[in-house]
């Protein structure tokens, strides 16, 4: 990488990240032309939630388009056998078969739990293991589904649905805790190997890949790193992660006529209630702040 | 030459502007400090001062240098208040969060009673105070500058080991209480201490001010005595920690605090920190804030 004098942009993210009440991790990284990245603390392991559909997805097409799976292959999702969740299959209420690659656009389009676990049980825990492996990132990125994770958050907080146990992770007057929180538990990476699956993603060609990146660019939210670009002709393709006090995104910035930018923004909240508009519009400001000098024109 | 003593000659005289009264502020008598000048002026090689029958005035140049002069006598200072801090190694250096205002007196002295006993057998005084925003608690605390820290919860506390939240009741102050107003009722902004003290716990309690009924407006007030003028003047309410003659009032969002310390590994062996911890949880915890 280019090394860049980013030290002014570092200190400006730190100020937003202390304003906003936040412990942040930024990587931000232009992903085609000159290289050049924007860091902030981006060696530091932390849970990532929901983000580790985004290296399995990435698994999962770099299968597809070496032949070993099949991307209009059926999966069936049993209603007994779906861990519920917010969004997507996981909130339906009876059986719903799809394609493997409808179950990675819901998996990646409204961050469905169902189809991330189904997607998980489809290429297989060691095969994903070999391939980041053989990627050179780190296991723990996908080291379990959603599933695992919400039993973990139930224990960790003694309650019996996950409604229960969001309003104790919420709770005002507790610092209430899990083993989610915790990489060492919980599917893991820094914002720097986030941001080489961006890379790694943003590399490939094929149809595979580019079904990911549409789901990508569907993504049904827009208020955390899209909050830093409220500007109609920049495309935005991210994945959010969500858990308590952690809140992520990993996207990609697309200025018509530049290169396009991903960028990492791993949060983890000091205030513990679910929403937080404050915070979701420092992921965007840190997003920009990070973006920002890495933009350039593509004809460079 | 002792440059730092000159310095305060420079400085003593530009302040006095007369060698007499600026000699009688020094404790000493006029003909050393005028030599004392004459030798800094020697030493700089530039003259400070200009001397005619209607007294002294300071030249361009010194104008120029009294800055900086200014900043060598204030780090002076700073090095020897911190090296005071460092000579007292039984004491514990103890962060407490500006918020806690006229609680904090009753707070240090049960501690002091809890502590001298059992941690600081052999000390004298217990504690060295230090009152401030919760986010320069944390940042002395992560430099080794404090020992233990009562923080406004929530606040980012990266690299340090925090007990459980304790939760004080609190009650509006310059409104008529006896006459039934809560939150919902007050039409003024309340008086709160500056945002950058705690940025999460300030913005939680304008979010419970809202949630509550109020309109949310603030005021930030620097310290304890702009507050307290503040609402005197009828320009802003109070929310603050009860006091035992003052039940708490439900309406009002509490006042959220949490202990902290540096990690195991990172603590002063001449203090036990978690006797400490416990006896600020037990003072704070025992019935409303004395």
């Amino acid at each position: 990488m280019t090394p860049v004098d980013t030290s002014a942009v570092v200190a400006s993210l730190r100020e937003v990240a202390r304003d906003a009440g936040v412990t942040a991790r930024v990587h931000a990284t232009r992903l085609t032309g000159p290289p050049g990245t924007v860091a902030l603390d981006d060696a530091e392991p932390v849970a990532v939630a929901s983000l580790y559909k985004l290296p399995l997805a990435l698994v999962w097409a770099d299968l597809v388009a070496a032949g070993d799976l099949a991307a209009d292959q059926p999966v069936r999702l049993p209603a007994d056998s779906r861990m519920p969740g917010p969004t997507g299959v996981a909130m339906l209420l009876d059986d719903v078969s799809l394609t493997a690659r409808d179950v990675v656009r819901l998996m990646l389009a409204v961050s469905d739990n169902a189809c991330g676990d189904a997607l998980l049980t489809l290429v297989g825990r060691a095969r994903v293991h070999e391939h980041l492996a053989a990627l050179g990132l780190p296991e723990t990125l996908v080291r379990q589904g959603s599933a695992e994770e919400t039993r973990a958050v139930l224990r960790d907080t003694g309650t019996g649905d996950w409604a229960a146990a969001q309003r104790a992770l919420a709770d005002p007057d507790r610092a209430a805790e899990t083993s989610q929180y915790d990489p060492a538990f919980a599917s893991a990476g820094t914002a720097a190997q986030v941001g080489q699956v961006l890379r790694l993603l943003w590399s490939r060609t094929g149809p595979a890949h580019d079904l990911v990146r549409d789901a990508l660019a569907h993504q049904a939210w827009r208020h955390r790193v899209g909050s830093g670009f409220p500007h109609d002709d920049v495309t935005l393709l991210g994945k959010t992660g969500t858990l308590g006090r952690l809140r992520h995104e990993a996207a990609v910035v697309r200025f018509p006529h530049e290169h396009p930018v991903g960028v990492v923004v791993l949060t983890r909240a000091a205030r513990p209630e679910r929403h937080l508009p404050r915070v979701d519009a420092a992921i965007g400001e840190l997003a920009r702040l990070a973006v920002a000098p890495l933009r350039l024109p593509d004809d460079v | 030459m002792d440059l730092l003593k000159h310095l305060g000659f420079f400085a003593a005289v530009a302040d006095a502007r007369h060698f007499g009264n600026a000699a009688a502020d020094l404790g000493m008598t006029q003909p050393p400090l005028s030599q004392g000048i004459l030798r800094l002026e020697r030493h700089l090689g530039v003259r400070l001062f200009d001397r005619d029958a209607r007294g002294v005035r300071i030249t361009a140049a010194g104008r120029r240098l009294l800055p900086s002069a200014r900043e060598l006598l204030d780090a002076a200072d700073d090095l020897v208040v911190a090296a005071r801090d460092l000579a007292l190694p039984e004491q514990v250096r103890l962060g407490i969060a500006a918020d806690l205002e006229d609680a904090v007196p009753g707070l240090l002295r049960a501690v002091g009673v809890d502590l001298v006993p059992k941690a600081l057998a052999n000390a004298g005084g217990a504690v060295v105070p230090t009152v401030a925003g919760s986010v320069e608690l944390v940042d002395l605390l992560r430099d080794g500058l404090l020992d233990v820290a009562v923080v406004r919860h929530p606040g980012v506390l990266d690299g340090l080991t925090a007990g459980p939240v304790l939760v004080l009741p609190t009650r509006l102050e310059g409104v008529d209480v006896g006459a039934g107003v809560g939150l919902a009722e007050v039409r003024l902004p309340v008086a709160v201490p500056p945002r950058h003290h705690q940025p999460p716990a300030h913005d939680q309690l304008v979010d419970a001010l809202r949630r509550a009924g109020h309109s949310g407006a603030v005021v930030e007030a620097r310290d304890t005595a702009q507050r307290r003028a503040l609402v005197a003047a009828g320009a802003a309410v109070g929310v603050v920690p009860t006091t035992v003659e003052q039940p708490g009032d439900p309406s009002c969002p509490p006042l959220r605090l949490r202990v902290a310390v540096p990690h195991a590994a990172q603590r002063r062996p001449e203090v036990d920190h978690d006797a400490v911890a416990a006896a600020i949880e037990r003072a704070l915890t025992s019935g409303p804030a004395r």
